[in-house]
C-alpha cells in the first residue's frame, strides 16, 4: 500500500512534472513566436487587421505551399522574380502599392514560431470597464434646490398663517368677541418697532455677511479654476504624458518656440495612431475621430483627404488684454509645465484647469520665482546691476519682480 | 537757435480768438454723451429717475449673473500643419510691392498664415530701400471685402472652365479672321509679364505673322509693331515727356536712374521727387543721405515750385513759379550755364510778377551747378517734350551723366503711353476686336474728352483683369479677377541690373486666377506661372549660369531674398540733342488763374483710394485728410475774402473750379508758398466705383489734357469762382498744438560747422537752463520734481528723430497703425478733433526773417520781432514727427488718478488700457498732445462700419493679435511698440546673448524710408540711438518743462549761404 501510493506519488509527480514540462516547452516555443512577431513583423502586421501589410490570421491557408511562404517571407522579391507565376503573390504585391516586403533574416523554426503564435494568439484579457469615476461633472443643482425649498417654505407659512387666521375667525365668531385683523406684515413692524436693538443688529448681520459673500463671489467672476468641459474626443493626459511617458513637447512643441502652447494638429495624432487603433478604455471609438479628422480610412489604410479640424473647447482663456508667451516662462524661465498646469499626466479625461489664472496668481508666482539668470548672458550686465542697485539689502535671489516682472507693459499691451 | 516764429496754421499765427480759446482745449467739442447714449428709441421714452434706478439695479444684478457664465470658447488646431508655420510665431516672406508706379521691395509679415505688416527688404540696395504710406498701408487692401470674388460673364457669376471656354472661342474666331487683340496694361517692368503679354498678342495677331516669316526682313518689322502696337501701356501718371525727349536725345525712350548721394548741388523745377516723381522713395533715401550734416559736405537744394510740397519744404532755397514759368525757368537755368560754358544760348523771356527773387535764385543755382560740374542733377517736372529737351541739355552741359545721372542704368517703373492715342482712335473705328486690361482704369483716369468708354462699346471682346470693381472693369463684359499681388508670383526689374521677386503670402482669398495665368490659359498654355516665371529667368536673366543646379540655386534664393543683382556694363549712350530747337517750341500760354494738378503722398493716382489708413493719412503739407480741395495762397483767398482757417469752427469756402472746361466744386484752402495767382488740386481722389471710402472728394482727370500718350498736369485755362457754400474739412495741424511753446530747431550749415552750440551769441542748440530759487542759471536736468527713476537697469529705450532726414512722408504713420491696430475713425470724427493717431506729423511755417538776417540789412530789434510776425508769402516749412515722447518724469503718470499709466525700469511710460477709467486728465496734462481717448467703440459701433477695418470679418484678420483692440472709454497712445521689445528681448534670451542694435525697431523706424527715425537701447554705447542722444544736435521738445524724454530730436540744418 504504501509504495501503490509511493509509486502513485512517484507518478502523479512526474505526470504533473512531465505535464509542466510539456506546458513550458509550449509555451517556450509560443513565447518565442510572440517575441519573434512583435521585434520583426508588428510594425507592419496586425494578426487580425490589416496595417502596412495584411492581417497575418490564416496566411498559411492564403499560400499554396508552406514553402512558398517560407521563401516569400525570407525575401519576396526574390522570390517573385523566381516564380514570376504566383498570381498570389504578384497581386499581394500589387494590392499593397508595390511597396516591399523587408527581407526577413528568419529560420525556418524561427518562422515556424511566429506562425504558430499568429494561429493561437494571446487570448485577450476581457476588458476592464476602467472608466474610473469617468468625472462627468454633475450639474450644480443645489440653487435650484434651495429655491423651490424656499418656496415651499414660504407656502406652508402662508397656508399656517391663513389657517391660523381663520381659526382665529372662527374661535372669535363663537366666542362672540371681536379681534383686530393685524395682518403679519405688520404683526412683524410692531416687533420691530419694540426690539429696535435686535432688529438693528440683525439688519447690520445681514449686511456684513451679504458683503462679504458679495466679495468673495465677486472675485470669483471670470475665474475658472477647475474648468474641465466636455470635448469632442476623450482624450487623457494620464495615459499619453502619465502611462507612456509621452514628453509633453511631443504635442506641445510651440510652447517652447512661441505665446502658444498649442493643441497638436492631427498629423502629431496620427504619428502614432496611425498604429495605434484601439485604445484601452474607450476601443476604437474615440480614436476613430482622429482618424475621421484626419480623412484617414484605417481598413485601407490610406488619406482620404476628407479633412474636418477638431473643434477642440479651449480650457485655458487668457483675456485679450493680457498678452502671455509661453517660450518665455518653459524656455527662458525654466518653468515646468506642471507649475501652471499641475500634474497633468495624472490627469485623466476631461483635462482641467489647475490654476485660477486671475492676475494675483501670477504677480505671486512672479514675486517668488527666481530668475534662471546664470549662463545666459542675456542677463549678464542686468545681474550686475542688480547686484550694485542691492548691495545694502540682503537680497541674495532676485526674482523676477526686481528685474521689472510687475510692471504693466510686460504683459498688457 | 535761431529766434524765429514757427506757426502750424494761419488761424495760430493770426492769434484768432476762436483758435487760442479752442487751443487752451485738449478735448475741444462737448461731450457727445447724446451720440453714444440716445439712440432714437430712448429718446423717445420718458424714463424717470426711478426707473433709472430700477434699470441699474436689474442690470447690475443681471450683469453679475451673466459674469459667472463661463464662455465657451473653441480652439481649432489644423488638420496637418504646414512644417513652416508655428502658432504665435512670425513668417516673413520676401515679395515686391508695385502700384501706380510705387515700387518697394519689401518683406512681409505672416502670423498664422495671414500678411499683416509690410516692411523694407534689406537684400535690397540700401541707396533705394524703403516704403512709402501707400506701399505699408497696401496690406490691408488684400482683405477688402470690396475685391471681385469670382469670375463675371456679363456681370453674372460664374465659374473659370465657363469663362475661360467662352473666351477661348471667341478669341479663336478673331484669330481665324485676322483680328485684332491688343492688351491694355499699366506700366510693368516684370520680364515675364511682359513676356507673357507678347506671346499672348503674337499668338492671336491673325494670319500676318506666319506671312510675315516666309516674306522679308521689312514686313518682319512690321509685324514686331504690330505686335508692339498689340501692347498698350497706359499710367494715369505717366512721364512721356522725359522718354520722348530722351527718345529724341539719347535714342532711347527709357528714364533715367539717378544717383543723389554723388549730387551736391539738386536742382527741381515742379518736380516733387520727395514724394510723388519718379521712384520717390528711392529718391527721397539716396537724397536723405547726403543732406547730413555731420558728412564733411551737404548737398545744395534749389527747388523752383507751384505749390508747396515736401521737396519745396525740404529745400534751401525755394523760389515760387507759375506752372507756365516751368519751361521759362528751365531755359533761363540753360542760359545762365549756357553763358558760363561759352555755349549758345536759347531765346528766353522773363518771368511776370516775381514776387519771389526766382530770377535771382535762379542766376544762383546756375552758379553753384557750374561750380560743382558733374556733381549737379537737374530733374523737372513738366510733362512737355521740349521742357525736358532743355533739361537734358543743361546736365549735358554740367556733364551729369554717368555721374548722377545714368541712361545706362534706366528705370523701368514706367513705359512709354505713346500707343493710347492710336488705340483709342482704332476702337473707335471698330478695328480692334478683343481688349484685355490688365492694371490701367482709363474709364476713371482719362479724360471724358478721350472718348474711352464709347471705344470700348466698340470692342467686341472686352476683358478686365482687374482684382477689384472701377469705372473700367465694370464696362467689360467678362471679368477675369487677378489675385492680389500678396497672392502672386511675379518678376520685376524696377532699374537695369537689378531684379525682385514677388511670391505670394497667402492663398487666394477669393476665386481668383493670376492675370499672366488666365493669359496663358487663353493661349493654351498649360504652365502655371511660376513655372514659366523660372523659364523666362532660365533662358534670359540667368542664361549666364551655364551649369542647371547652379541656375535653379540662383534663381531660388532670388525667391527667398526677393532681389537679384546683376552688375550693369551698359555702356552710356551719347547725347545727340538739339536743345535750340527743343527751347523754340516752349510755348508759353498764361492765365490769370493757373493750375498745377499733384499726386499727393497718400492716395497717388487713385488705384489705392479704397484704402481707409490712406485716407486718414493727412496730406504732408496741409495736414487735411478724407478730401481733396483747392490749394491757394492766402493773400489771394484774402483777396477773394474766403476763409483761411481751417479748424472746424470755420469751415471752408466751397469754389467752383473750371479747368479746359471741366467744373468741379471743391473747398478752397491756404497753402502758404503756393505761387500767387494759382491753385493746386490733388488728383486721385472722386473714385465713382470702388468701396464707400474711395469715392472720396472729386476726380480732377477730367480737367487734364492728353495728347499723344501725354498728360499736361498744368493748366492755364483756370477760372475759380465762389460757389456761395461753405463745406468742413477735416484738418488735423490746428489739433493738439504746443501753445506756442518753441519745438522745432533749426540753423544753417554755415553756424553749425563754425559755431559751438552753446556759443553765447551764435549758439545755436544751448543747453535749456532756468534760474533757480536762489537766481542762479541751472540746467533743467538739475531741477527736478521728482525723484529720478532707476533707468540704469538693463535696456532704455529711446527714439531719435533726425529733422533734417524727415521729408514729411507719412509713411511712420501708416506703419504705426497697422503694427498698433489703431483705428480708423473718419473724417467726422477727426474733425471734431478726435483722431487717433499715435504718431503725427506736424508740420510747421516758419517766417523769412530770422536774427541774422534782421541784422544784416539793420533792423533794430523791435522791428526784427515784428518782421518774424509777419507771415510770409513764400515761408520755409518743417516737419516733425511726434509720439509719446516716454518722459522720465512723466506728467501724465501724476495725475492719473488709477495710476493705469506708469513708468516701467526700461524707460517707458507705459499704459494699462484695462485699468483705465478715462478721466482723460493725463491728456490734459501731457505738454506733446499725444494722449488719444477712445471716444467710441470704433470696433463695433455703426458709425464707423464703413471706414474702420476692424468692423470686418475679412479685413480684422489684418489686426496685429499681439496687441490688444481698444475698447470705448479708454486712452491709448504710442507704446514704443512695446510689443517689439518683449520680443526683441525673448530672442535674445533664447538664444542665450544680449539684445544687439537693430533687434528692436519700432514700426515706425522699420517703416521710415529716409532713417530719419531710429529706436534702440541708450543703456547700449554701440547703438545709433545713444550716438544720436549725444550728438551735438540733439535736443529735447519742451525740455523747459522737465519733462526728460527719451525721445531726442536732432536739429534741422538747411544748407543755407549767409
Amino acid at each position: 500500500m504504501r509504495l501503490l501510493s509511493e509509486l502513485k506519488g512517484k507518478l502523479s509527480f512526474s505526470i504533473s512534472l512531465l505535464s509542466i514540462f510539456i506546458f513550458l516547452s509550449g509555451n517556450v516555443q509560443a513565447l518565442d513566436g510572440e517575441k519573434l512577431f512583435k521585434a520583426n513583423c508588428a510594425s507592419c502586421h496586425k494578426i487580425d487587421k490589416k496595417f502596412i501589410g495584411p492581417a497575418l490570421a490564416g496566411v498559411e491557408d492564403r499560400w499554396e505551399s508552406q514553402e512558398n511562404l517560407y521563401a516569400w517571407i525570407k525575401n519576396s522579391q526574390d522570390y517573385l522574380k523566381k516564380n514570376s507565376g504566383d498570381g498570389y503573390a504578384k497581386s499581394l504585391f500589387e494590392d499593397y502599392n508595390k511597396s516591399v516586403m523587408t527581407a526577413q533574416a528568419l529560420s525556418d523554426e524561427e518562422i515556424a514560431a511566429v506562425l504558430d503564435y499568429i494561429n493561437n494568439p494571446p487570448v485577450k484579457e476581457e476588458k476592464v470597464e476602467e472608466v474610473a469615476a469617468a468625472p462627468v461633472q454633475a450639474e450644480d443643482y443645489s440653487v435650484y434646490w434651495l429655491i423651490g425649498l424656499l418656496i415651499v417654505i414660504l407656502v406652508i407659512i402662508k397656508v399656517l398663517m391663513d389657517v391660523k387666521s381663520s381659526l382665529k375667525q372662527v374661535k372669535a365668531g363663537v366666542t362672540g368677541e371681536t379681534i383686530s385683523d393685524v395682518g403679519p406684515v405688520a404683526q412683524v413692524t410692531t416687533w420691530m418697532g419694540s426690539h429696535k436693538r435686535t432688529t438693528a443688529a440683525l439688519v447690520l448681520l445681514v449686511i456684513v455677511v451679504g458683503s462679504v459673500d458679495l466679495w468673495f463671489d465677486a472675485k470669483g467672476i471670470g475665474v475658472y479654476e477647475g474648468y474641465s468641459p466636455e470635448q469632442p474626443i476623450k482624450f487623457s493626459h494620464k495615459i499619453h504624458a502619465g502611462d507612456n511617458q509621452i514628453d509633453c513637447g511631443y504635442c506641445h512643441g510651440s510652447a517652447y518656440k512661441g505665446k502658444t502652447a498649442g493643441i497638436p494638429s492631427v498629423n502629431v495624432c496620427m504619428n502614432c495612431h496611425k498604429g495605434i487603433s484601439e485604445g484601452k478604455v474607450w476601443g476604437t471609438e474615440e480614436i476613430a475621430k482622429i482618424y475621421d479628422a484626419a480623412g484617414f480610412d484605417p481598413e485601407k489604410q490610406q488619406y482620404t483627404g476628407d479633412e474636418k479640424p477638431i473643434e477642440w473647447i479651449r480650457i485655458h482663456n487668457l483675456p485679450d488684454f493680457a498678452y502671455f508667451n509661453h517660450s518665455q516662462h518653459v524656455v527662458v524661465g525654466k518653468q515646468k509645465c506642471q507649475t501652471c498646469h499641475g500634474e497633468v499626466e495624472t490627469f485623466d479625461y476631461p483635462m482641467k484647469q489647475h490654476s485660477d489664472l486671475t492676475m494675483g496668481w501670477c504677480v505671486d508666482c512672479h514675486r517668488e520665482t527666481e530668475v534662471a539668470m546664470e549662463g545666459n548672458a542675456y542677463y549678464d550686465k542686468i545681474h550686475e546691476e542688480l547686484k550694485e542697485r542691492y548691495k545694502d539689502k540682503p537680497i541674495k535671489n532676485f526674482t523676477v519682480e526686481h528685474i521689472g516682472g510687475l510692471e504693466c507693459a510686460k504683459c498688457h499691451y | 537757435m535761431s529766434e524765429k516764429k514757427y506757426w502750424n496754421s494761419l488761424d495760430q499765427l493770426n492769434g484768432d480768438s476762436t483758435f487760442v480759446e479752442e487751443a487752451q482745449r485738449e478735448f475741444k467739442s462737448e461731450l457727445p454723451v447724446e451720440e453714444f447714449l440716445a439712440k432714437d428709441s430712448l429718446t423717445d421714452t420718458s424714463s424717470s429717475r426711478r426707473d433709472f434706478l430700477k434699470f441699474m439695479g436689474f442690470s447690475i444684478s443681471a450683469a453679475a449673473l451673466a459674469a459667472c457664465e463661463a464662455p465657451v470658447t473653441k480652439a481649432l488646431p489644423y488638420v496637418v500643419k504646414p512644417e513652416e508655420v508655428t502658432p504665435g510665431v512670425a513668417n516673413w516672406y520676401a515679395s515686391t510691392y508695385n502700384n501706380g508706379g510705387g515700387f518697394a521691395s519689401i518683406l512681409v509679415k505672416t502670423r498664422e498664415g495671414r500678411p499683416i505688416f509690410i516692411k523694407p527688404n534689406n537684400a535690397y540696395p540700401e541707396a533705394m530701400r524703403g516704403v512709402s504710406a501707400r506701399a505699408n498701408a497696401s496690406v490691408i487692401e488684400l482683405y477688402d471685402d470690396n475685391r471681385y470674388t469670382g469670375p463675371l460673364m456679363n456681370g453674372e457669376d460664374t465659374d473659370w472652365d465657363t469663362i475661360d471656354s467662352d473666351i477661348a472661342i471667341k478669341l479663336k474666331r478673331i484669330k481665324a479672321k485676322g483680328g485684332r487683340v491688343v492688351v491694355l496694361s499699366s506700366s510693368t517692368s516684370s520680364p515675364s509679364t511682359r513676356k507673357v503679354y507678347e506671346s499672348f498678342t503674337s499668338n492671336f495677331s491673325g494670319s500676318s505673322a506666319n506671312e510675315a516669316e516666309a516674306t522679308g526682313d521689312a514686313e518682319e518689322t512690321d509685324v514686331m509693331n504690330k505686335v508692339n502696337d498689340a501692347v498698350v501701356y497706359y499710367d494715369a501718371q505717366n512721364y512721356e515727356g522725359i522718354l520722348s525727349a530722351n527718345q529724341d536725345d539719347f535714342g532711347v525712350a527709357a528714364l533715367p536712374s539717378f544717383d543723389f548721394t554723388k549730387a551736391k548741388v539738386v536742382v527741381s523745377i515742379n518736380a516733387d521727387f520727395l514724394s510723388s516723381w519718379l521712384d520717390a522713395t528711392a529718391n527721397s533715401k539716396g537724397y536723405v543721405q547726403k543732406r547730413n550734416p555731420d558728412n564733411a559736405w551737404m548737398s545744395r537744394h534749389f527747388q523752383f515750385e507751384t505749390n508747396m510740397t515736401t521737396s519745396g519744404a525740404a529745400a534751401d532755397v525755394r523760389g515760387a513759379i507759375k506752372p507756365s514759368e516751368t519751361g521759362e525757368v528751365a531755359k533761363m537755368l540753360y542760359n545762365a550755364i549756357a553763358k558760363k560754358a561759352g555755349v549758345v544760348t536759347a531765346a528766353s523771356g522773363s518771368l511776370a510778377n516775381d514776387d519771389n527773387d526766382v530770377a535771382a535764385k535762379v542766376e544762383k543755382a546756375a552758379g553753384e551747378l557750374w561750380a560743382n560740374k558733374g556733381a549737379g542733377l537737374v530733374m523737372c517736372g513738366s510733362n512737355n517734350r521740349s521742357v525736358q529737351q532743355v533739361v537734358n541739355a543743361i546736365n549735358n552741359l554740367l556733364g551729369n551723366y554717368g555721374q548722377t545721372i545714368s541712361m545706362s542704368k534706366t528705370n523701368n517703373l514706367y513705359n512709354s503711353n505713346s500707343g493710347l492715342d492710336g488705340l483709342i482712335a482704332d476702337m473707335k473705328s471698330g478695328s480692334v476686336d478683343a481688349l484685355i486690361i490688365a492694371g490701367a482704369n482709363p474709364a476713371y483716369s482719362l479724360p471724358g474728352s478721350m472718348g474711352f468708354e464709347e471705344a470700348l462699346a466698340k470692342v467686341g471682346l472686352t476683358i478686365s483683369l482687374a482684382d477689384r470693381p472701377d469705372e473700367t472693369s465694370t464696362l467689360c463684359g467678362y471679368v477675369c479677377p487677378d489675385n492680389f499681388f500678396l497672392e502672386s508670383w511675379n518678376d520685376y526689374q524696377p532699374y537695369t541690373g537689378v531684379y525682385t521677386m514677388a511670391q505670394p503670402t497667402i492663398r487666394p482669398l477669393f476665386n481668383t486666377r493670376q492675370a499672366q495665368e488666365s493669359l496663358l490659359t487663353w493661349m493654351g498654355v498649360d504652365a502655371n506661372y511660376y513655372d514659366y516665371i523660372k523659364s523666362v529667368w532660365k533662358t534670359s536673366i540667368l542664361s549666364g549660369v551655364a551649369d542647371q543646379i547652379a541656375s535653379d540655386d540662383a534663381f531660388n534664393r532670388a525667391q527667398q531674398k526677393g532681389v537679384y543683382l546683376i552688375t550693369n556694363t551698359n555702356p552710356e549712350p551719347q547725347y545727340v540733342g538739339n536743345v535750340l530747337n527743343a527751347a523754340k517750341k516752349i510755348g508759353v500760354s498764361t492765365g490769370t488763374w493757373e493750375a498745377q494738378l499733384y499726386f499727393s503722398t497718400a492716395i497717388g493716382d487713385g488705384s489705392q483710394a479704397n484704402n481707409p489708413h490712406l485716407q486718414e493719412l493727412p496730406d504732408s503739407v496741409t495736414k487735411i485728410s478724407w478730401d481733396n480741395y483747392v490749394t491757394m495762397a492766402p493773400s489771394d483767398m484774402l483777396e477773394n475774402g474766403w476763409e483761411t482757417r481751417t479748424a472746424q469752427e470755420t469751415p471752408a469756402n466751397l469754389v467752383t473750379v473750371t479747368i479746359n472746361g471741366y467744373s468741379v466744386n471743391l473747398p478752397a484752402v491756404a497753402s502758404p508758398g503756393q505761387k500767387k495767382g494759382t491753385i493746386g488740386i490733388a488728383l486721385g481722389y472722386g473714385r465713382s466705383v470702388s468701396g464707400p471710402t474711395g469715392q472720396t472728394g472729386q476726380n480732377l482727370y477730367g480737367s487734364l489734357s492728353f495728347e499723344n500718350g501725354t498728360y499736361s498736369y498744368s493748366a492755364s485755362d483756370v477760372s475759380v469762382v465762389d460757389a456761395g457754400e461753405k463745406y468742413q474739412i477735416a484738418s488735423v495741424q490746428t489739433h493738439h498744438t504746443m501753445m506756442g511753446r518753441k519745438i522745432v530747431n533749426e540753423t544753417d550749415f554755415v553756424t553749425f560747422k563754425q559755431v559751438d552750440k552753446n556759443d553765447e551769441v551764435k549758439g545755436w542748440n544751448k543747453d535749456v537752463k532756468l534760474l533757480d530759487a536762489f537766481g542762479r542759471d541751472t540746467p533743467v536736468k538739475e531741477m527736478n520734481l521728482w525723484d529720478d527713476h532707476g533707468i540704469e537697469l538693463g535696456h532704455r529705450w529711446g527714439l531719435s528723430v533726425d529733422l533734417n532726414a524727415c521729408t514729411g512722408c507719412g509713411a511712420c504713420v501708416t506703419a504705426c497703425h497697422i503694427e498698433n491696430n489703431v483705428a480708423v475713425v473718419g473724417k467726422d470724427e477727426i474733425r471734431r478733433t478726435r483722431s487717433m493717431f499715435w504718431l503725427r506729423v506736424d508740420r510747421y511755417y516758419s517766417s523769412d526773417t530770422t536774427e541774422e538776417n534782421a541784422k544784416e540789412s539793420g533792423k533794430g530789434v523791435m522791428d526784427m520781432y515784428a518782421d518774424m510776425e509777419i507771415p510770409s508769402d513764400y515761408p520755409e516749412v518743417v516737419f516733425q514727427p511726434v509720439m509719446c515722447q516716454h518722459c522720465n518724469h512723466a506728467p501724465c503718470e501724476t495725475v492719473c488718478p488709477v495710476a493705469a499709466t506708469t513708468h516701467s525700469e526700461e524707460g517707458l511710460n507705459q499704459m494699462a488700457y484695462n485699468r483705465c477709467i478715462g478721466t482723460r486728465y493725463c491728456a490734459a496734462n501731457c505738454p506733446y498732445k499725444v494722449r488719444r481717448f477712445n471716444w467710441f467703440n470704433y470696433n463695433k459701433d455703426p458709425k464707423f462700419t464703413d471706414i474702420n477695418p476692424s468692423q470686418n470679418d475679412l479685413a480684422r484678420m489684418v489686426l496685429n493679435p499681439d496687441v490688444v483692440v481698444r475698447s470705448r472709454g479708454v486712452i491709448e497712445k504710442c507704446s514704443f511698440c512695446v510689443q517689439k521689445i518683449q520680443d526683441g528681448k525673448l530672442v535674445a534670451k533664447k538664444a542665450g546673448r544680449p539684445v544687439q542694435d537693430g533687434d528692436v525697431v519700432s514700426a515706425c523706424a522699420s517703416a521710415c524710408p529716409t532713417n530719419a527715425i531710429s529706436f534702440g537701447d541708450l543703456n547700449d554705447s554701440k547703438s545709433k540711438v545713444r550716438a544720436d542722444f549725444d550728438n551735438d544736435r540733439a535736443y529735447f521738445m519742451v525740455e523747459e518743462v522737465g519733462t526728460q524724454p527719451n525721445v531726442s530730436y536732432m536739429t534741422k540744418v538747411r544748407n543755407r549761404k549767409a
